[in-house]
């Protein structure tokens, strides 16, 4: 009975959305009647609270255990925690859909609700939002429904959330990512609703920019979370795997970060606005077509969702729509948008827009890289896989070229060309500091990688050009702008930590029995191996291995286990990992041998928190821009 | 330059469209043969009357199922695989991490629903096939491995998953 209020609620919201476009499109286009939108806008308000309201009660129906609702029952498990009940929701389709739609309308009500009731755009953007939502939730009604009953006897007991997702970064990751992938809907349809409108005087920029900047937040944090979670939690021994679910969250927060470069560049001298409109589209349209091929099954991973061409080809074509929509009106504007000034070369915008270009080349590359196994297989039906050499490849250059950008730029002014004698001095120091650091680095290096010594040189040729800018500026008393310093710091450590990781970090295979212990390197002197216990914990049996290690001069204990859940027969792997500062010994039991010997494999990981370090100083710079825009 | 830039904004998403349109009902038909199937890893092992295997004997449709006498799941499915092989299912067993005489005594006591059982006691076999514990199962086609199933093996994961395969692969030839 609750459960069928929840789905009615939901219902109803698709019934008052309808009449909010209906009622807009076909009844009236005078666009100065006030009462219209006044009824518009109450419409779409209740239509939210109807789904706010039916995604709490189904959140209760999760937690009082009602397997009935046959989402539920395969998702969830009376003896869980009521954290991780909550959290089973979006542990799947369905219910991932649903939070994934409810975050949609969040944005959606906070923004159109933020708006001057006044505003020109209101009305437009109203439409936009509702035709979107509208589109998702019938989406989710008619394909995914998270409502569905088992008839006419529910199930006694459900089957369980999956063992993997039973971490409380599930908790986080998830909601975390599509608030991000969806805050963009807001760029999306003003931009849409501005060249609807026509009037091309008015100034979008400052409506969209916060709002942008928080959407970038979340979907940093989304992507950063869950490379970590994958790191330290699900023992997957990495952080970063070009897996193609990963590239899709890649391609939205790169157009969404050069968004975010040309968004400055067009409200500070009104140049690039035609160029800042497109990728305020492709963001959005970049986050659907990610949420299109994770939850198609068209590609295998370990992020997608069981397969279903049904409902590929809904989101397919109503995503498709509309970006379509919005890039048709974008190119039958396109002639009149042409009133932007030109870029000053020499200026900081226009090495802004080289960045810019590469950010749209790395998107690219990466979408080539998602779809060429695709295109290869629909000609011939090979099978090729394009793994991280690739990525490697393409993105060394790019970021090497970026890093020489944006160090140029840190000096550059605002419209005006830039002398080469001061770009002569802005250049020198940086790049022969780090000429000297790589000199030091590669001295104690081992290895060599041409790769990753671009990537070490371009991660310091940035950090050290804004360390120089601010310890000038610092005794100069001259301004520098804080947010941006940071967050470009954190892309340099970012470029340094993950280059540097490829170079240090090392993986041994051991073989040994209980009580013996052997010598690995001259670093990991000694690995002794002291005992293994098998017990039972609540809901899985345990394996779990002592292993003691003399670690450059320390003695560190480690206790790898092995999962094994009763009621889904799942085994899970769990690591033990210790960390110091610039490194992580990472350690991974695998399976007995037949002389009752077991299998390690030890990680040595050097620079792998830094990596979250720096996305935590790109956040962190973002969150200074915000508030000092909301001070000024 | 600018109408044609005009164009391209609108020709170039409705091409994308059209081609993952196109994977995605493509992807129907040819979910069995490109999707899941991978060839069987080469192997020379002996079974557990100490003949030699040939790959040759996995040819045709084939069940293949990971079983070991310490395994508690596959005493479980036991009955159904026997029931299998009466309704004439070939079927394969990899013996995994066992030993030969404990592997023997519980197939005489228990029964012997295999065509023959590949004995593999250090599990290099079960590694490059994925194995992640007994029991599994795999669906066999001509040596590619068509489905997979972990854990027990039972009536509804048989119509479930595996018939709908063999039904696709013999409309297929």
């Amino acid at each position: 009975m609750i459960g069928e209020i929840s789905h009615l609620l939901s219902l109803s919201a698709v019934l008052l959305l309808s009449l909010v476009l209906i009622f807009n499109l076909f009844f009236s286009f005078n666009q100065s009647h006030s009462n219209q939108l006044i009824l518009s806008m109450r419409l779409f308000n209740q239509a939210c609270w109807l789904v706010f309201i039916s995604f709490g009660i189904y959140i209760y129906l999760a937690i009082s255990d009602d397997f009935s609702i046959a989402y539920i029952a395969n998702h969830s498990n009376s003896q869980l925690p009521i954290f991780y009940k909550v959290t089973s929701i979006w542990s799947a389709h369905e219910g991932s859909m649903f939070l994934w739609i409810v975050f949609l309308i969040a944005w959606s009500f906070l923004f159109i609700n933020a708006l001057d009731k006044n505003h020109p755009l209101k009305k437009p953007t109203l439409l936009m939002l509702s035709l979107i939502i509208l589109g998702f939730l019938l989406f989710l009604l008619i394909t995914s429904n998270p409502f569905e009953r088992i008839l006419p006897f529910g199930a006694i007991e459900g089957a369980d959330i999956n063992p993997v997702l039973q971490d409380p970064a599930l908790a986080i990751h998830p909601p975390m990512l599509y608030l991000g992938y969806v805050g963009f809907v807001i760029s999306f349809s003003f931009i849409t609703a501005y060249l609807f409108h026509g009037d091309f005087k008015l100034d979008w920029e400052q409506d969209i920019k916060n709002w942008s900047l928080v959407a970038w937040i979340f979907l940093t944090i989304g992507i950063a979370l869950g490379s970590w979670w994958a790191y330290y939690e699900l023992g997957w021994g990495g952080y970063w795997f070009w897996d193609p679910v990963e590239n899709v969250a890649l391609m939205p927060w790169l157009a969404a970060t050069a968004f975010m470069h040309s968004l400055f560049a067009s409200s500070k001298s009104d140049v690039l606005k035609t160029w800042t409109m497109f990728l305020g589209i492709l963001i959005f349209a970049l986050s659907l077509f990610g949420a299109f091929i994770v939850r198609s099954g068209i590609i295998d991973s370990v992020h997608s969702f069981a397969n279903d061409p049904e409902r590929g080809l809904y989101l397919l074509s109503f995503s498709g729509s509309i970006t379509l929509l919005a890039l048709s009106v974008f190119a039958y504007r396109l002639p009149s948008l042409k009133s932007s000034k030109l870029v000053v070369s020499g200026s900081k915008e226009s090495f802004l827009s080289m960045n810019n270009i590469l950010m749209i080349t790395s998107i690219f590359s990466i979408f080539l890289g998602v779809t060429y196994p695709l295109i290869i297989e629909s000609i011939n039906g090979d099978k090729v896989s394009i793994g991280p050499p690739y990525y490697n490849t393409i993105f060394a250059p790019l970021i090497l070229i970026a890093a020489v950008f944006i160090m140029i730029s840190v000096d550059a002014l605002w419209q005006r060309s830039m002398s080469l004698r001061s770009l002569f001095i802005t250049m020198a120091i940086p790049t022969f500091l780090s000429f000297v650091s790589m000199y030091l680095i590669w001295t104690f290096a081992s290895v060599f990688s041409l790769l990753a010594y671009i990537g070490i040189f371009s991660g310091l040729l940035i950090i050290f050009s804004y360390l120089y800018r601010i310890i000038n500026n610092f005794f100069n008393k001259k301004y520098i702008n804080k947010g941006s310093a940071v967050a470009h710091l954190g892309l340099g450590l970012l470029f340094f930590a993950v280059s540097m990781n490829s170079i240090f970090s090392y993986e041994k295979n051991l073989n040994l029995a209980p009580g013996q212990s052997i010598s690995v390197n001259e670093s990991v002197q000694e690995f002794y191996f002291k005992d293994i216990r098998v017990f039972s914990a609540s809901n899985h049996d345990v394996i779990s291995a002592e292993v003691s290690l003399l670690h450059d001069g320390k003695e560190i204990s480690l206790n790898p286990q092995k999962r094994k859940y009763a009621t889904r027969g799942q085994i899970t792997s769990e690591s033990a990992i210790h960390a110091s500062f610039l490194k992580d010994t990472y350690l991974t039991i695998g399976d007995q041998l037949e002389n009752s010997s077991w299998t390690f494999s030890l990680k040595i990981n050097y620079f792998i928190k830094w990596i979250w370090f720096s996305a935590a100083l790109m956040v962190l710079g973002i969150f200074l821009t915000i508030f000092k825009k909301k001070a000024s | 330059m600018n109408q044609s830039l005009r164009i391209l904004i609108i020709l170039l998403p409705i091409f994308i469209l059209v081609f993952f349109t196109k994977i995605l009902l493509v992807d129907e038909d040819l979910k069995l043969s490109s999707f899941e199937a991978k060839n069987f890893p080469a192997f020379e092992l002996d079974d557990l009357n100490g003949r030699r295997v040939q790959s040759e004997s996995l040819n045709g449709i084939k069940l293949l199922n990971v079983w070991a006498s310490w395994c508690i799941t596959c005493l479980v499915e036991h009955p159904f695989l026997t029931k299998l092989s009466k309704n004439n299912v070939e079927i394969i067993g990899l013996n995994y991490k066992d030993s030969k005489s404990k592997a023997n005594s519980w197939l005489k006591k228990h029964g012997n629903p295999y065509l023959f059982s590949i004995y593999d006691p250090r599990g290099d076999l079960a590694f490059d096939l994925g194995v992640t514990g007994a029991p599994e199962t795999y669906l066999l086609i001509d040596s590619k491995v068509v489905g997979h199933i972990q854990g027990e093996m039972n009536q509804q994961k048989w119509e479930t998953i595996f018939m709908p395969l063999i039904q696709q692969a013999t409309q297929r030839k």
